[in-house]
């Protein structure tokens, strides 16, 4: 169960300086006009997918995707998880749960029926977190080739 | 998929549109042909009606909670009706206005994406106004407001910047800063009266406002992220825009947003009416807020531009200070980090109307001292509009005790149908020699 003092709320231009706050956490590195540009495409594309939580009103996560159909011969449509982000100091906690659940269910509400994300093999700790939220591994790979 | 179903206009209500389009959106067809480029993999704009399947049947608020929503206006209290007619007018006339009003300053753009960005938000603008035109179109407003379908449609199609409901919309813009500014937090008080409608006991009205609403978060990040890159610019010392220029505009249109809401001692009817859940100054203070926040935000982003060797916990505490102090905190002094001026500086409209408080709250007693005052703290090409005019004429009258503010508040302009068949005619005029009485003394809708 999630806990009761996280609130889930829909993601808005609102929380991009909390969002580019726990990156910066998680990741070490300052970058709003990245953040600026990713948050301006879920808005602009499907801004109530994408959620963030709080606790004590202050966003300590958060989650961004949106639906789309015919990418990768996948001709029904999906949901998409394609970035998330929780603070250090409230992980393990339920936030990312929390945040899930609440993705999902705004997935399920709007008839989609699977939900998709890709995970990399380097960060054990998030396959973990989709496993213990409910993915399993698809039979769709990853390739990349290079070009130098 | 969601249960959203999509319907046109009647062809002639639907060509009128189209031909006020031409008039006032000409750049409409430049957007879609670039599309593509700007959007890539957006669904292409559309320009039709939305509505929301699965939404409350019953009644959310008021005296008749509970029972079933209406379908049909000539089934409400007439007085309920009468409010609701008054609002979708309104709400229209500034999905209009707002485009004619950025029409003036998009070419001023420095930006390329920033300038598409807009451009996008006005085509959104303009299916608001259309959605709007479907509620009037799809039921008889006749016994409401003695007026059929199609004369409210003209009405509205024959507004023009001056002629609008609400105040903001009648402001022109001078530069692309207003186009921005304008987003930033004026469709934000949109946001806010979309959000209330979507509990409105006409199910027509609650099922238009989720597309709305969506459409409205990305007007707000085309105001707000435009913002951000700006008070960048403004740290790095560009001579094409500084805080000072930022703060006026913010002067500019935080007033006219906070009159938007409606008066203050108002709104209590909407909600008995099950039309919003909440009162005008309860919105307002919830806006009021949110811009705190927004201004917090920016001046934090200015801030770590100005001190890049802070990180983020470092010029939390270092703004913190800034603000209690308003002294100089590591070579950046607290005068150029931006503020929302006053709540009750350079308003005309509710509890504070015609009041003489400054920008930082300080009280003025002589007129022309505060017109001064007006003039250092707004952007200067504001202060040759008519719009200031107005204001300054209606100041002095109340100051020479000609008039109360309750009577100036009403010779701002204000609506006046002055006929024209054309949707394009160009037959509305400035009027100030007589009252519309607006729901609740004007609170309605923004972009
Ligand atoms: C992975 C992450 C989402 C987990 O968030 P969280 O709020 O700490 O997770 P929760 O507390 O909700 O835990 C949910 C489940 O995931 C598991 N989990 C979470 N973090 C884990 C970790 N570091 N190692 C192993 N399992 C973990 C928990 O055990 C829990 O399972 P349970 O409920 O069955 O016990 C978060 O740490 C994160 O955002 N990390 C950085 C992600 C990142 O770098 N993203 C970039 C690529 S998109
Ligand atoms: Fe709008
Ligand atoms: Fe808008």
């Amino acid at each position: 169960m999630s806990d009761p003092t996280i609130q889930i709320r829909s993601l808005s231009e609102l929380h991009l300086d909390d969002i580019v706050r726990i990156v910066e956490k998680t990741r070490h590195s300052y970058q709003p006009d990245l953040w600026e540009d990713r948050v301006t495409y879920y808005l602009r594309r499907d801004p109530e997918s994408s959620v963030v939580a709080e606790v004590d009103g202050r966003v300590v996560g958060f989650m961004l995707g949106d639906v789309r159909a015919g990418e990768f011969g996948i001709e029904e449509p999906s949901g998409w998880i394609e970035v998330i982000g929780v603070d250090p100091g409230f992980a393990g906690r339920g936030v990312g749960r929390a945040l899930a659940d609440a993705m999902l269910a705004r997935y399920r509400e709007r008839g989609v029926r699977q939900v998709r994300t890709m995970v990399d093999a380097g960060m054990p700790e998030v396959e973990r977190f989709f496993k213990q939220v409910g993915f399993e591994p698809d039979s769709l790979r990853p390739f990349v080739r290079r070009l130098d | 998929m969601a249960r959203v179903t999509t319907s046109e206009l009647p062809k002639r209500f639907h060509d009128a549109v189209l031909k006020w389009r031409e008039t006032f959106l000409p750049d409409y067809d430049f957007l879609l042909e670039n599309w593509e480029r700007y959007f890539p993999r957006d669904p292409k704009f559309r320009l039709c009606a939305y509505r929301e399947g699965g939404m409350p049947c019953t009644i959310e608020c008021g005296d008749e909670l509970g029972r079933d929503k209406y379908q049909r206006a000539c089934e409400m209290r007439p007085e309920a009706a009468q409010h609701l007619a008054g609002a979708i007018r309104a709400q229209a006339s500034t999905e209009f206005g707002s485009i004619q009003q950025h029409q003036l300053t998009l070419a001023r753009a420095q930006d390329e994406e920033e300038q598409a960005m807009v451009l996008r938000m006005m085509a959104e603008e303009l299916r608001h106004g259309y959605q709007m035109l479907s509620l009037l179109e799809a039921d008889d407003w006749k016994p409401i407001t003695g007026q059929s379908s199609e004369q409210m449609v003209e009405e509205i199609l024959s507004m023009k910047t001056g002629s609008h409901v609400l105040g903001a919309f009648n402001v022109d813009f001078e530069s692309f800063v207003d186009n921005i500014v304008f987003c930033a937090l004026i469709d934000r008080v949109g946001k806010y009266q979309l959000a209330m409608q979507k509990v409105s006991a006409y199910a027509p009205m609650a099922e238009s406002m989720p597309q709305m609403l969506r459409e409205e978060a990305f007007h707000l990040a085309t105001g707000v992220v435009p913002l951000r890159r700006w008070v960048v610019k403004a740290a790095a010392g560009s001579p094409m825009i500084t805080m000072e220029v930022i703060q006026k505009h913010l002067n500019k249109w935080v007033p006219r947003a906070l009159e938007m809401f409606g008066d203050e001692r108002g709104g209590g009817t909407n909600v008995k009416f099950g039309l919003k859940p909440m009162k005008n100054s309860e919105a307002q203070d919830q806006y009021w807020r949110e811009i705190g926040k927004v201004v917090r935000d920016l001046n934090l982003r200015y801030l770590r531009a100005r001190l890049p060797q802070l990180d983020a916990g470092q010029a939390e505490l270092t703004l913190d200070r800034l603000e209690s102090e308003r002294g100089v905190v590591e070579g950046v002094d607290a005068r150029d980090l931006l503020r929302l001026p006053h709540r009750d500086y350079f308003r005309r409209r509710g509890v504070p109307a015609f009041r003489m408080v400054g920008e930082d709250g300080g009280a003025w007693t002589d007129v022309e001292g505060y017109l001064g005052h007006l003039v250092k703290t707004l952007p200067d090409g504001y202060r040759a509009t008519r719009d200031f005019q107005d204001y300054v004429t209606n100041l002095r009258a109340v100051a020479r005790g000609e008039k109360t503010p309750e009577e100036a508040q009403k010779f701002m302009p204000q609506l006046r149908r002055v006929g024209g068949v054309c949707p394009c005619s160009r037959a509305v005029r400035w009027v100030a020699d007589e009252h519309v009485e607006l729901p609740d003394g004007g609170a309605v809708h923004g972009g």
